[in-house]
């Protein structure tokens, strides 16, 4: 180890090894710091006036778990903080990386925590210095800053806060105790209630945020199972003008009884139509505001179909490579300290945004539009300048450009669009027909391809003009259900309700289809999700009570301006928690019986692969040979004595049911994947157009 | 008792909370189309069983309705 011939040193701490390098290099007077290992450990030395050591953490190295070990036993309501390694299974490396860590620290003589400014930065920090270092987090500085480019990591490193942020650490603290309390308490309640019932386990989990996230789910499953659609029509009018046709829509925009909708078709039916009234308004089309977290992530899922997770994984790694700023935010503030105008020069480097930063750079003032959000420790996301120093992935790229894009659109003109309403008057009954057109694009400029704006140009009308109605259509329409959540619309839904924190919403989402209770992009809640909801919402309701989990999240959050002490919020989660378990353990029986039913139901389900097409009314699903084991497809109506169909499997590899039908036959679909090939869509009708098709290219192909 | 389309237990009048919440949004919605189409109960349940817009739990209601002829 290299420390042996240095003398004393800084020693830094960061959350993450990219971070770790990206500090060391800008301190480092050469701007080439030495990188180093111990045991498989990297950490980096700065020189400068005095050697700076920068040893980064894997994100979390401590959690909270119960004193006494074991995993199968509740209640818990005694913990410590312990080393990952300890309580997590497979955290091994953990060790290494903190006994690397302690021997740093025994060298150096100042200390600098320079993880993410945030909760869980700071709890990452704190945990480290005082039980890796041995309680140097009384001593330690602080490093603030929301980029990674070498001129704010030189500030934050000449200018550090003088100490710890303890607030943000007391309150980090407690968000992580209460959170593990009812995590742990009440998962191992639901899973040892349905392990002790069936003999088998699977791991069910709840918590203060999943348990209400998942309420919304359901409750929006129940009213779209449950829908019935009721009729109405809508009246159309085809309106020709200028050897061009345009739709014209009726006054009323649904008619509700059948014989009234019928009245107006038969009165305009072969009727002209004469321009009552022309309504031109212009309207102003404000620039948008910049980035959160929450809205970057919505915005990427609408535009690209990215998870929440994907789109903060992302903009973690360009973070990281300091080509955004910290994202993890929920400010909508651009405070002008970020030098809007540096930034500008340093993209107009890259040739595709060379004409539009040319364009903002010579307005006499740049002022950024902005959102009412604040965030104490970080501004909007803005990307830094910086560009990209490798080739960035295609999902990468896209997230970077949305970024700029929508950094230069802040600083746009409002755009002013023009809309123009036409009253035609049909027989006495309305119809209106209507423009749209941008006449200032302002902002959209910028924000191209990433804003579409609908232009409908109509001809110059006239009050009192006659007009020609082509044709005049009644069309039947039903009412729709309320549309089942997607993850950006759930993650939209979790914000407004305040619960989870822009750190833990997405990973709630995942863990709501990891755990099986979801399915599907438009978010299918599974008999699994049902039942163990309906246990919740029977024997504990207060832990999926919105309001309960939105009121302890403001009391965490006071703790962080310190209008509430920690103390007060442990015990009476504690309070609440208690009688909760006890209800729970003395329902055990019914509850596990309840749930192995729904997880037995769910496994098999899973197994299902659709409809089979040769009897019509069994299903195709994968079972299991009594007599070898092997896997095969086969018609659930075989034990009927009604069909035989049957498939050979592939016995390698995982296989699971697509959920769509082929596209050639219209047969349905299973997914294969073996381990070091690429995976494949498999169709199981041996005369698929698409098979024979396929055969036909590679004769070709071998001919050739 | 136990619900009669899905056998799930704590059932009131027949049907389990899911299916009973069906139940009565096909009775309340049959109101709306009774005014505007002027059809029979039966017809009703036929026109939404055939609508790919009709929720699941209320097509299965609605089938055990027919099949049954309860109202």
């Amino acid at each position: 180890m290299v420390r042996a011939r240095m003398g004393k040193y800084t020693l830094i701490i960061t959350e993450k090894p990219d971070a770790a390098q990206r500090i060391a290099s800008a301190l480092d007077v050469k701007g080439k710091a030495k990188k180093l290992e111990d045991n498989g450990v990297p950490y980096y030395v700065a020189k400068r006036d005095k050697d700076i050591v920068v040893v980064p953490a894997l994100g979390h190295l401590y959690t909270v778990a119960e004193e006494r070990s074991g995993r199968s036993y509740y209640p818990v309501f005694s913990f410590k903080w312990v080393p990952r390694y300890a309580a997590e299974r497979g955290a091994k490396q953990i060790r290494t990386w903190l006994e690397t860590i302690s021997k740093l620290a025994k060298d150096a003589e100042r200390f600098i925590d320079a993880c993410d400014y945030d909760i869980e930065g700071s709890i990452i920090g704190y945990c480290i210095l005082k039980y890796a270092c041995g309680d140097k987090d009384g001593i330690s500085k602080r490093m603030k800053y929301s980029t990674l480019t070498e001129e704010e990591l030189e500030k934050s490193y000449a200018e550090p806060l003088p100490h710890l942020d303890f607030t943000l650490i007391e309150a980090g603290r407690t968000r992580h105790e209460v959170d593990w309390l009812y995590g742990v308490n009440l998962s191992r309640a639901l899973t040892i209630a349905a392990r002790d019932w069936s003999g088998k386990y699977a791991t069910l989990s709840t918590g203060r945020v999943q348990g209400p996230t998942l309420r919304f789910l359901v409750a929006r499953e129940k009213a779209f199972r449950s829908f019935v659609p009721t009729p109405y029509w809508e009246i159309k009018a085809e309106v020709e003008m200028n050897g061009s046709v345009f739709e014209a829509e009726y006054e009323e925009e649904r008619i509700e009884i059948k014989s009234k909708a019928d009245a107006v078709l038969n009165a305009c039916k072969g009727k002209d139509g004469q321009v009552e009234k022309v309504d031109i308004r212009q309207l102003r089309q404000m620039p948008p505001i910049p980035f959160d977290l929450g809205a970057l992530q919505r915005e990427a899922y609408g535009l690209f179909g990215y998870t929440p997770r994907r789109t903060s994984n992302i903009a973690q790694r360009l973070y990281l490579e300091a080509l955004i700023s910290y994202p993890r935010t929920s400010s909508q503030k651009l405070p002008p300290a970020i030098n809007y105008k540096a930034i500008l020069k340093n993209l107009s480097k890259a040739s595709e945004y060379k004409k539009l930063t040319a364009e903002l750079l010579t307005k006499p003032e740049l002022k950024p539009k902005e959102g009412k959000k604040e965030d104490p420790a970080h501004p909007a996301i803005y990307p830094t300048g910086n560009l990209p120093e490798r080739v960035l992935d295609a999902s990468e790229r896209k997230v970077w450009d949305l970024i700029v894009r929508r950094f230069m659109a802040v600083f746009g003109e409002s755009a002013i669009r023009q809309s123009m309403k036409v009253c035609i008057n049909v027989n006495g009954h309305h119809f209106y027909l209507r423009g749209r057109r941008t006449l200032k694009e302002g902002w959209l400029h910028f924000h191209e391809p990433y804003v579409r704006s609908e232009e409908v140009l109509l001809p110059p009308i006239e009050e009192g003009q006659t007009i020609n109605i082509r044709k005049v259509s009644l069309e039947d329409k039903f009412t729709k259900p309320p549309p089942r959540y997607n993850p950006s619309s759930l993650l939209k839904r979790m914000e407004e309700k305040g619960i989870g924190t822009k750190a833990t919403r997405a990973n709630i989402i995942q863990t709501l289809y990891d755990r099986k209770y979801v399915r599907d992009e438009r978010m299918v809640v599974t008999d699994l999700g049902f039942e163990v909801l309906e246990v919740l919402e029977k024997y504990c309701p207060t832990v999926v009570s919105i309001k309960f989990t939105s009121e302890l999240e403001e009391r965490m959050d006071k703790i962080q301006t310190n209008s509430e002490k920690r103390e007060n919020v442990l015990v009476d989660a504690v309070e609440i928690l208690k009688p909760v378990i006890e209800e729970l353990k003395d329902k055990e029986k019914t509850i596990g019986e309840q749930l192995s039913n729904a997880i037995k139901k769910a496994r098999l389900e899973e197994r299902i692969i659709g409809a089979c097409p040769v009897c019509g009314t069994g299903k195709l699903m994968i079972l299991y040979s009594r007599k070898t084991g092997k896997r095969f497809v086969g018609c659930t109506n075989y034990f009927k004595g009604l069909c035989k169909t049957s498939f050979p499997l592939l016995q390698k590899g995982t296989v699971r049911p697509l959920g769509k039908n082929c596209r050639g036959c219209g047969w349905p679909t299973v997914h294969v994947r073996i381990r070091g090939k690429r995976s494949w869509t498999l169709c199981f009708n041996p005369e698929c157009p698409l098979k024979e098709e396929r055969r036909k290219r590679i004769e070709m192909r071998n001919m050739q | 008792m136990k619900c009669v389309i899905c056998n799930r237990e704590d059932c009131e009048n027949g049907y389990c909370e899911l299916h009973r919440k069906a139940y009565e949004s096909i009775v309340k919605k049959y109101e709306v189309w009774k005014k505007v189409l002027e059809i029979s109960w039966k017809e009703y349940l036929s026109e939404i069983i055939k609508n790919p817009l009709t929720g699941e739990w209320a097509k299965e209601v609605a089938v055990y309705l027919i099949e049954s002829g309860e109202k």
